[in-house]
């Protein structure tokens, strides 16, 4: 008896509304200011777990507070890692997301002062419902973070990916993040430059295609002195995927000496896409930069003819981007298991010859995995 | 110490000479003025006045129940709080007739428009004129030899008397623009009056532009203009819009409707040069849709208002159509300025170009907000949008938000923004060849604002010019 009420009760699903909402909005007609996700209404049937420091709690995450709540109520145990002062962590701290068993991880990495650190985070699977991850760090002075974060699920899933930074004075961010499948996928970020001379940098990369939906929304509040963002952000877009880009650098009052830059180069190869992008600047004090860059189409015709020159055809010159993608992203897992779920996915895109090659070419062990 | 003291009497004159300009009211004593507020007996009232047809009172009461069901987005722009329609009138207007003669105008209106140049710049270099003083029309004219070629320039409530221009009138009226579209769109419908009605036949370019110039003296009102232009294939017009008020210190309202039909092979551009006074809430709404091979020219100039909410709307329809967009805002103390541009590309092979700047001052919000929509239908569309913000101090605020929706694959869509301050190393260049800080800092904004300026009207060219020395001048020391 009491199974079956477990059973009812994780049947039931609830609306999560306004994910990635962006600080600053615009026209709701264009349907451009936030995103709703059906998802498993988490149940408590009187189990205690583990939740991270109160100190996380004031991270701010990119994806929305009713989002984050839900991934630490759904999460079970939370996963707490400290890195001490000084400490040059050589293992990547790995947050593995199995998408095929609906996991839901929620993780805070404490990087003390003047340590560095890697950590890289990988959604992965083929079926299932939805899965989720929520990753804070707090990075103290002088810290070095390097984060990964890579989703790879299969066509049929549902994923939402949330990352909140704050950087003390000095501290060092860099980012890369792959968003490589998933039938609708939410990536949240946020990064607090709050001390002097702190950076971000992000090199955000995707690849949407079929009826994908992906949903991202990046935020770079800029409080500190000389503080310095650059994010760049490139992109395939093929077939009948809807992607929305949200990307704000907040130059909040007292930043003096900021310096904040988003670049964004979309490639368009399906008829049916539909591309939103919200590139935001906000600017509440006088001596800062901020720029934007945008530039959204499809192969120019003087690069395909070059290709063609070289006998690729249009087709073939899309799916080379593509792998380039997939070849980035293996570059950069420094993880044996996330290099293998890439793969897995690459499989599932390019075609297992495709990933064979390209797992031969960057001499990495290829395990014949696909959705 | 006597350096001082000139300073300080320069500015004082440079302050008191051109703020007149603008700042002078007359005593409404004798005008006509509806109650404040909004309701059935004030809409009803006002169709009456007109001697209107049924179906515009028919579409003044939906609009009414429209504006009273909507609400104002909750999420964004800025705040309109402090407007309460309570104490608005709707309906304000001087007891006269329509003049086509200056000589015809009461005096303290023709000095009204004496003061701010209009019947010199008639006489010089415009075909036509329409000066609207509160709620009416006052004075409309138009050179004989521009009529001759069948253009017709007259207000919309004219238009709707008129047996040929009527059927015209409805065919167009609020097609554009619809009653849903916000809250105070809905608003201007069930209260519009005043405006134009310009309609340029096939064929005819005109050699001069026409002007509207819209006048709001009475204190804690409203003026809701509705301008309605009808260009038809292979025409070509200028329209130039200026409008204006003397400063109090209760909100005044501004929320016209500008509706644009540009057919195939024609131009229009529209001009515009907005000096509101810092207690209007400007809640205007333009709309342009454009025809194959034709062109849409917006050129935007937003120095006045307490808040503004201006984002001019194009919809390219036809293949090969094009639309640029030319702006600049100008937010000082106490200004909170919503403005930029809307463009939606759906025919094939239409293109976009949009060009702001922005300035910021003695704590003044600037908001560039826009959207490029180009629609699953417009193969080969580009578009792109560059926006550049000037901040003068640390206490006033500028946020670019430009969205971008792109449906076709052959699409190309760019955008750039930039955000920054005139640099020292460019002041102390400019103080070392022997001008004063003050002088040097006016020196680079009006730099800053040249690809606008060139684009106006030589007489608008200079007012904004002097806007922006106006506004300098009063930062300084």
């Amino acid at each position: 008896m009491a199974n079956q009420i477990i059973e009812a009760h994780q049947e039931q699903t609830s609306t999560i509304s306004r994910v990635n909402v962006p600080p600053a909005q615009t026209w709701n007609y264009l349907r451009i200011n936030d995103l709703s996700f059906e998802v498993p209404t988490p149940h408590f049937v009187g189990d205690v777990y583990a939740r991270l420091p109160r100190m996380f709690e004031g991270v701010e995450c990119g994806i929305g507070d009713e989002a984050a709540t839900w991934i630490v109520r759904a999460s079970g145990d939370a996963r707490f890692v400290e890195v001490k002062a000084g400490e040059q962590r050589e293992q990547p701290i790995y947050v593995d997301i199995d998408a095929s068993a609906t996991e839901v991880r929620d993780t805070g990495v404490l990087v003390r002062t003047g340590a560095s650190a890697t950590i890289v985070t990988c959604a992965h699977g083929c079926e299932g419902d939805t899965s989720a991850s929520l990753l804070r760090v707090v990075a103290e002075r002088d810290a070095r973070v390097t984060i990964i974060e890579l989703v790879a699920c299969g066509s049929g899933q549902q994923h939402l990916d949330a990352i909140g930074i704050d950087a003390a004075e000095g501290a060092r961010i860099d980012m890369r993040q792959y968003a490589l499948g998933g039938s609708r996928v939410a990536l949240g970020l946020a990064c607090s430059l709050a001390g002097t001379g702190a950076r971000f940098a992000l090199d955000s990369r995707y690849l949407a295609s079929g009826r994908d939906v992906l949903d991202v929304n990046h935020v770079v509040r800029q409080r500190g002195r000389v503080t310095r963002s650059d994010i760049v952000t490139t992109g395939i877009l093929a077939d009948a995927a809807r992607k929305t880009m949200r990307e704000t650098i907040d130059l909040v009052h007292g930043a003096k000496g900021a310096e904040g830059s988003e670049i964004e180069t979309v490639l368009v190869t399906g008829d049916e896409v539909v591309n939103k992008t919200l590139p935001v600047i906000l600017c509440d004090e006088e001596d800062v930069a901020g720029n934007h860059g945008a530039s959204i189409g499809a192969i120019s015709p003087e690069q395909l003819g070059f290709l063609s020159s070289r006998g690729l055809s249009d087709d073939v010159a899309e799916r080379l981007f593509a792998r380039a993608l997939f070849d980035d992203a293996l570059i950069h897992a420094d993880v044996a298991e996330a290099r293998q779920a890439v793969l897995a996915r690459a499989t599932e895109v390019l075609g297992i010859d495709v990933a064979r090659d390209i797992a031969e070419v960057l001499d990495i062990d290829f395990e014949e995995a696909s959705c | 110490m006597a350096d001082a003291t000139d300073t300080s009497r320069k500015r004082s004159q440079v302050a008191d000479v051109d703020r007149s300009l603008y700042d002078f009211k007359y005593s409404e004593e004798g005008y006509e003025r509806y109650a404040d507020g909004l309701s059935t007996d004030i809409v009803r009232a006002i169709s009456e006045k007109k001697d209107e047809p049924e179906w515009m009172l028919q579409l003044r009461l939906k609009a009414l129940a429209t504006y009273e069901e909507m609400e104002m987005p909750d999420n964004w722009g800025p705040s309109i709080e402090m407007l309460d329609l309570n104490h608005i009138s709707t309906y304000v207007s001087p007891q006269t007739k329509q003049a086509n003669s200056w000589d015809d105008v009461p005096e303290d209106i023709k000095n009204t428009f004496e003061r701010l140049g209009i019947p010199e710049a008639e006489r010089e270099s415009l075909a036509g004129v329409g000066a609207q003083y509160d709620s009416e029309i006052v004075y409309h004219n138009m050179r004989e030899e521009v009529a001759d070629q069948g253009v017709v320039y007259t207000t919309i409530e004219d238009a709707l008397h008129d047996p040929e221009l009527e059927p015209l009138v409805h065919q167009y009226f609020g097609t554009l623009i619809p009653m849903r579209d916000h809250k105070f769109a809905a608003l201007h419908y069930a209260v519009w009056s005043g405006g134009s009605f310009v309609y340029v036949p096939e064929g005819v370019t005109l050699p001069y532009p026409l002007q509207s110039y819209f006048r709001l003296n009475a204190q804690g009102a409203g003026q809701f203009e509705h301008t309605l232009i009808i260009v038809e294939p292979g025409a070509d017009l200028h329209f130039i819009e200026g409008c204006s008020a003397p400063k109090y210190y209760e909100a005044n309202l501004h929320a016209g409707a500008v509706e644009l039909f540009v057919k195939d092979h024609a131009r229009l551009r529209y001009s515009t040069i907005e000096n509101w006074s810092k207690n209007m809430f400007n809640l205007n709404t333009k709309r342009a849709t454009v025809g194959a091979d034709s062109q849409m020219e917006w050129v935007s100039g937003s120095f006045g208002s307490h808040v503004s909410y201006l984002y001019p709307t194009t919809f390219l329809q036809g293949a090969r159509s094009s639309c640029e967009f030319t702006g600049i805002t100008f937010a000082g103390a106490t200004q909170d300025l919503d403005t930029g541009c809307k463009v939606i590309l759906n025919g094939p092979d239409t293109t976009a170009s949009v060009d702001t700047k922005s300035i910021s001052k003695d704590g003044g919000i600037n908001t560039f907000r826009s959207s490029v929509v180009v629609g699953r239908h417009a193969d080969r569309a580009r578009a792109t949008v560059s926006c550049a913000s000037l901040m003068l101090d640390d206490i006033s605020r500028s946020d670019t938000i430009p969205a971008m929706d792109v449906r076709n694959g052959s699409a190309s869509v760019g955008h750039e923004a930039t955000i920054g301050r005139i640099s020292d190393d460019t002041i102390l260049y400019l103080m070392s060849r022997g001008c004063s800080e003050g002088e040097a800092r006016t020196m680079v904004v009006n730099g800053f604002a040249d690809p606008v300026s060139k684009e106006l009207p030589m007489e608008y060219a200079i007012e904004m010019n002097n806007l922006i020395k106006l506004e300098m001048e009063g930062a300084i020391g």
